[in-house]
């Protein structure tokens, strides 16, 4: 059982504590703390009026967020870093209808996934039978893609709870708000794998509403995308971002997404990542008009 | 379950139901509710019956008759998201762009548009009353709302639920279950005072018996509010007042009043069953 943080954390000004910048949850044995970098990237031109996605766009902020977070000159160099010619690379997107990967997210990573040499036969894109798939069976490399939104039992829905598909069984990993989520990535279809993480933030949703937790009022045109090598350092930043716009627009009565425990157990718990907003490098790139983070 | 299939009708307003009827209990919720799940296992949910409706365009319309089991129930689901202009339909309900939700009798309904709102507006609102003479009588609140001061109450802002999810959902408390909440456990949550300001919450639990509500409010007293185990209040760090107060299988909590004069008062002010005060 994880340690209790109530709402009182909160209101001594420690808003940060379910990702560990303020409450310090006992480290296990054998967990080393490490600094994780993230890269927010963000273009005013990535969705149009209509919410259109410009794949044009996307491509550049997607290329320009690994090169940074690689430190890298150019995407080829590098994507040549995150996967190798020959390998077989499963990308776990999300098809949830209402809100899911853009098709034009998963088609700029699939680019420069071929353009560094795996073969397009060898690249998988798949959501509820990942379990099941030939390609992720055999993956060497796993792209983990999905956006950014709130969720009845975790809180918010992000890279790490994107790997739930990989469990037998979904409802086991519901208990106590999602918190073993981090055990995901420790599954041996999984392990080891994860190369990227990609963090829609285009139209986050920070409410949600009704059985299917979904209604357009409660998205936003963020515009941008959180990339990373570390999930849980990719989930505590877009966390953070949730907790910006709820506070905004739901005030601070309802800042917190019920309830987020799953990042800070996956860092202190599993040692999957960084939770700690301390400890993560976070990079902004491009527009910078109300970036709440 | 009343024959829904048989009752509701096929097409509204130029909208034609498609794909078969589908129905979820206990056990299969899951497969039709992402993430949504245990907000219904939480209540006394029994099944849905699930019909979808295509419009003009790729519009769709999805139709869910949730039977809650009772008509507290029901009444609980809808109160626990309750937040637009009340449309008419039903005992109570709700209409905001692209969702429609009410309640009748043990039934909760919720409609709601994937694509153009507006243009579905007119059909949503439509088959909600078309529904409604398919659910049956009205059913009755659940009692414990009758236990609530008046003066000051904010309306259509109280919910009732029983599990540590819904509370959680609608007002963050703690990161675990520190009132011992559950199946048998009834909650009402209130919110009180003027405008816009953050409201001061009271919170009204009934146990099962007087020995788990003891222990609630000890488990609360010791994770939440150490420093007022003795008085059975405490200024927490916002300079508000939190306090709590058990009596009987009952136990009350008030939360963010400015005073503790008023907090006491909001307290005593709690009418519990049989006219008893606590």
């Amino acid at each position: 059982m994880t340690p209790i943080v109530t709402r009182r954390e909160f209101v001594r000004g420690a808003s940060l504590a379910f990702l560990g910048a303020a409450v310090r949850f006992p480290q296990e044995a054998g967990v080393a703390p490490k600094a994780s970098r993230v890269v927010l990237v963000r273009r005013e031109d990535a969705l149009d009026a209509l919410s259109q996605v410009n794949e044009e766009v996307i491509q550049g902020m997607l290329d320009e967020a690994v090169m940074r977070l690689l430190d890298q000159p150019t995407p080829a160099k590098a994507f040549s870093l995150l996967v190798r010619p020959g390998e077989t690379v499963g990308i776990k997107t999300n098809v949830w209808s209402y809100l899911p990967t853009p098709p034009e997210v998963e088609r700029s990573l699939k680019r420069r996934l071929v353009e560094a040499g795996v073969k397009e036969e060898d690249i998988g894109l798949d959501d509820h039978t990942v379990r099941t798939n030939p390609l992720f069976q055999k993956a060497t490399s796993l792209m983990n893609v999905r956006p950014l939104r709130t969720h009845y039992l975790a809180g918010v829905s992000g890279c790490l709870k994107n790997y739930i598909m990989f469990a037998e069984s979904q409802p086991a990993l519901h208990p106590d708000s999602c918190a073993d989520l981090g055990s995901l990535f420790f599954l041996p279809q999984v392990k080891d794998k994860t190369r990227l993480n990609v963090l829609c933030a285009l139209t986050p949703q920070y409410y949600g509403r009704g059985p299917h937790h979904f209604n357009r009022r409660y998205v936003w045109a963020y515009k941008g995308l959180i990339v990373g090598q570390d999930p849980v350092a990719v989930d505590a930043v877009g966390l953070q971002l949730i907790m910006a716009k709820r506070r905004q627009e739901l005030g601070p009565g309802q800042e917190v997404p019920p309830v987020p425990k799953h990042i800070q157990v996956a860092d202190r718990k599993y040692g999957l990542g960084v939770s700690d907003l301390g400890r993560i490098e976070l990079i902004k790139l491009g527009w910078a008009e109300e970036p709440l983070i | 379950m009343t024959d829904l299939a048989a009752l509701l009708p096929k097409s509204i307003q130029g909208w034609e139901a498609v794909q078969k009827d589908a129905v979820y209990d206990r056990q299969t919720l899951y497969d039709y509710l992402d993430g949504g799940a245990e907000v219904y296992l939480a209540f006394d949910f029994k099944n849905v019956f699930v019909r979808k409706y295509s419009g003009p365009g790729q519009n769709e319309i999805a139709l869910d008759i949730y039977d809650m089991g009772s008509a507290a129930d029901a009444f609980g689901v809808f109160s626990c998201d309750r937040q637009d202009e009340e449309a008419g339909v039903g005992q109570e309900s709700e209409y905001g762009p692209g969702l429609l939700r009410f309640w009748q009798g043990p039934y909760f309904v919720s409609i709601t548009v994937a694509g153009d709102e507006k243009e579905a507006e007119k059909a949503v609102l439509a088959l909600g009353r078309a529904a409604v003479p398919c659910l049956g009588s009205p059913g009755a609140k659940p009692g414990l709302l009758q236990s609530l001061p008046q003066a000051g109450l904010r309306p259509n802002r109280t919910c009732y639920f029983h599990g540590v999810i819904n509370l959680n959902n609608r007002f963050f408390l703690a990161s675990e279950n520190i009132l011992n909440l559950g199946r048998e456990t009834n909650c009402v949550l209130a919110e009180y005072g003027p405008g816009e300001a953050e409201p001061v919450r009271l919170l009204l639990v009934q146990y099962p018996g007087e020995a788990q509500a003891r222990a609630g409010l000890e488990s609360f007293m010791k994770s939440y509010l150490p420093e007022g185990r003795e008085t059975g209040a405490a200024q927490t760090e916002n300079k508000k007042w939190t306090a709590a107060r058990a009596r009987k299988n009952y136990v009350s909590f008030v939360f963010d009043e400015p005073s503790r004069e008023q907090a006491e008062e909001l307290l005593s002010a709690v009418q519990f069953p049989k006219g008893e005060r606590p």
